[in-house]
């Protein structure tokens, strides 16, 4: 537990960490809405380009950019197949006849037994998973209409479907980078600092964005102490018997109060101790306070507004011309 | 005739969690500037409640508390706790800040300290510590010890002219203790006021002055070596002896005592 990691950051050299975080933050904003405001295939891949030579230039490594999309890889499946199932306008592109019967969902059930042997090479998850899905449409398509049959369909795929979904698709990716590249490139603590300084002006509206910024870096501090303590309770309560892996959901739930009672009073005590430390180091919530880390805005800065200004105007430019 | 005050004055202290039972009981106490005090105490004797409503978290019931002239009140509280600082028991639930740095600057933040003397503040008072290289480091890769190191550094940045040390060492492993109070001792020598709860009787006797709290009263007030010469006195108050004391005072007791051996075993007991 020593060496959790907060956040995604990866220390590293490049442009970006030199920048100043709320020129950061403001700039995948804008260049985020400008994605958004693009309509053509051809304008999001030059899009998806210019993201990609951004990354090389500034000298992040695309495969941990890659590694962060990786637990979005379901929603980006899910919205490729939802267009392209369900977008029928355009030139018919493919229509394949398809029965469903006996023979060809028991062929997908052992497919997808042998799938989920082979899961463990897990190197080759995202091939394996292709090689699937291919399976199961062989399966569908050619398997000779035998046994009993349940459904007849056609399988259709028309040019928009195809166009929507990849549109739709490059687009979740640029953002989804966009944010990957900003999480890597910026510790957590100037991210809430950066975000604190752009929320200054809501002190307006009474929204105190000091003691916010403050609440989220001491939640950033304790949560490898308090998992460090979930991590010891749980040996103390596998160590009287409870088992947090198996069981039915009811004892499952069980065991799981058996960790969160202790650990709320362990957290409640906790917060007491260090309000009494705050407190007697002299913090008052509210009272302006100078700041050991400082932001400052630079050349780098400069240049990187100039460019997002101009992206962000030539997106609306291209929006806005017939 | 002006009336010379101590350092830290407390007259006549009492403090109750709920009305019914008083866990302080008319303290009377005072700590000259320079001094190291230890706070004896069972468990349960009050020694964290006293250090508590020193710097003002706690609200008195009744009595006075003064520091370097000035009178403990709710108004007041803010230009106590620059004077007096406390270091808790536990090393990481007063660890505030994200990295070494960050912790040691965070009092002085709230003082309003400029940057630049801040980032020099923290650069020296971590010499001191002797952690200078781990400014950067995050509280989970450093030891309770070190952990204790920062607080006293965030502490000392503060221009602190006291530190109370509420069982500061009582959960770090034995080597961590000795280097801790060494460290103390150094400071101590440079002329930090030292108040020190502590129910081990080894620590207490590198203090100048042992104050015994017994359910909440001031039940003895002398220098160590006073103090054991009655035994007894540590028996009542529910607080265990050193061990040489103990051999000590049984051998005393058979009748076969020479004199250059109770030295030896008094110093050694001491560690004096």
């Amino acid at each position: 537990m020593k060496n959790i990691v907060i956040g995604q950051y990866a220390p590293g050299k490049g442009f970006f960490y030199r920048l100043d975080p709320r020129t950061k933050i403001i700039t995948v904003v804008f260049l985020m809405v400008a994605v958004f405001l693009l309509e053509s295939i051809l304008q999001v891949s030059i899009a998806l380009f210019v993201t990609l030579f951004l990354m090389i230039i500034g000298k992040i490594s695309i495969g941990r950019v890659a590694k962060g999309l990786r637990p979005l890889f379901v929603l980006l499946l899910f919205t490729f197949s939802f267009q392209i199932f369900l977008n029928r306008e355009g030139a018919l592109l493919l229509s394949q006849p398809m029965n469903i019967g006996l023979y060809s969902l028991l062929g997908v059930l052992v497919l997808t037994v042998l799938w989920r042997l082979l899961a463990r090479f897990k190197k080759f998850k995202g091939l394996l998973f292709l090689f699937w899905l291919a399976g199961v449409y062989a399966l569908f398509a050619y398997l000779p209409a035998i046994g009993p049959i349940f459904k007849v369909f056609d399988f259709e795929i028309y040019e928009s479907g195809v166009v929507t979904s990849i549109f739709v698709v490059v687009r979740l990716l640029i953002v989804i980078s966009l944010s990957t590249v900003l999480t890597l490139t910026t510790k957590p603590t100037d991210l809430t600092q950066g975000l604190e300084s752009l929320l200054r002006p809501l002190k307006r509206l009474g929204v105190n964005s000091d003691d916010f910024a403050l609440i989220i870096s001491i939640s950033l501090r304790y949560i490898p102490t308090i998992l460090d303590e979930a991590n010891k309770i749980m040996l103390a309560q596998a160590s009287r018997g409870a088992d947090f892996n198996e069981g039915k959901l009811v004892e499952k739930v069980k065991q799981i109060v058996s960790l969160l009672i202790p650990m709320f009073i362990i957290a409640f005590k906790r917060s007491e101790d260090l309000a009494d430390a705050m407190e007697s180091r002299n913090f008052v919530p509210g009272k302006p306070r100078t700041r050991i880390h400082e932001l400052s805005f630079g050349m780098t800065d400069l240049v990187t507004a100039i460019f997002t200004v101009l992206v962000f105007a030539g997106a609306i430019v291209l929006r806005v011309l017939p | 005739m002006v009336m010379q005050l101590s350092f830290l004055e407390i007259r006549n202290l009492s403090f109750s969690y709920n009305q019914k039972r008083m866990v302080l009981k008319h303290i009377d106490l005072s700590v000259e500037k320079g001094e190291w005090i230890a706070i004896l105490g069972h468990n349960g004797s009050g020694k964290s409640t006293l250090a508590k409503t020193i710097v003002g978290l706690l609200r008195p019931a009744e009595g006075s508390i003064t520091v370097d002239g000035t009178l403990l009140s709710d108004e007041t509280a803010y230009d106590i706790r620059r004077k007096v600082g406390i270091v808790f028991q536990n090393p990481d639930n007063q660890f505030v800040g994200v990295t070494v740095k960050d912790d040691i600057a965070f009092g002085m933040e709230n003082l309003s300290v400029p940057r630049a003397e801040m980032i020099e503040k923290i650069a020296f008072f971590a010499e001191k510590v002797g952690m200078a290289e781990y400014l950067e480091k995050e509280p989970s890769a450093l030891s309770g010890g070190q952990k204790q190191r920062i607080a006293i550094a965030g502490i000392l940045a503060m221009k602190t002219d006291m530190i109370i040390f509420d069982e500061a060492t009582s959960m770090l492993d034995p080597t961590s203790r000795r280097e801790l109070m060494d460290y103390i001792r150094e400071l101590h020598d440079e002329g930090l006021t030292v108040l020190m709860i502590t129910h081990d009787i080894e620590e207490a006797l590198m203090a100048d002055r042992l104050v015994v709290l017994k359910d909440g009263a001031v039940f003895a007030d002398d220098t160590a070596e006073h103090l054991f010469k009655r035994p007894e006195a540590f028996r009542e108050a529910y607080l265990e002896l050193p061990a040489a004391l103990k051999i000590y005072y049984e051998l005393e007791a058979a009748g076969d005592m020479t004199p250059p051996l109770a030295t030896t075993l008094w110093r050694f007991g001491s560690g004096k």
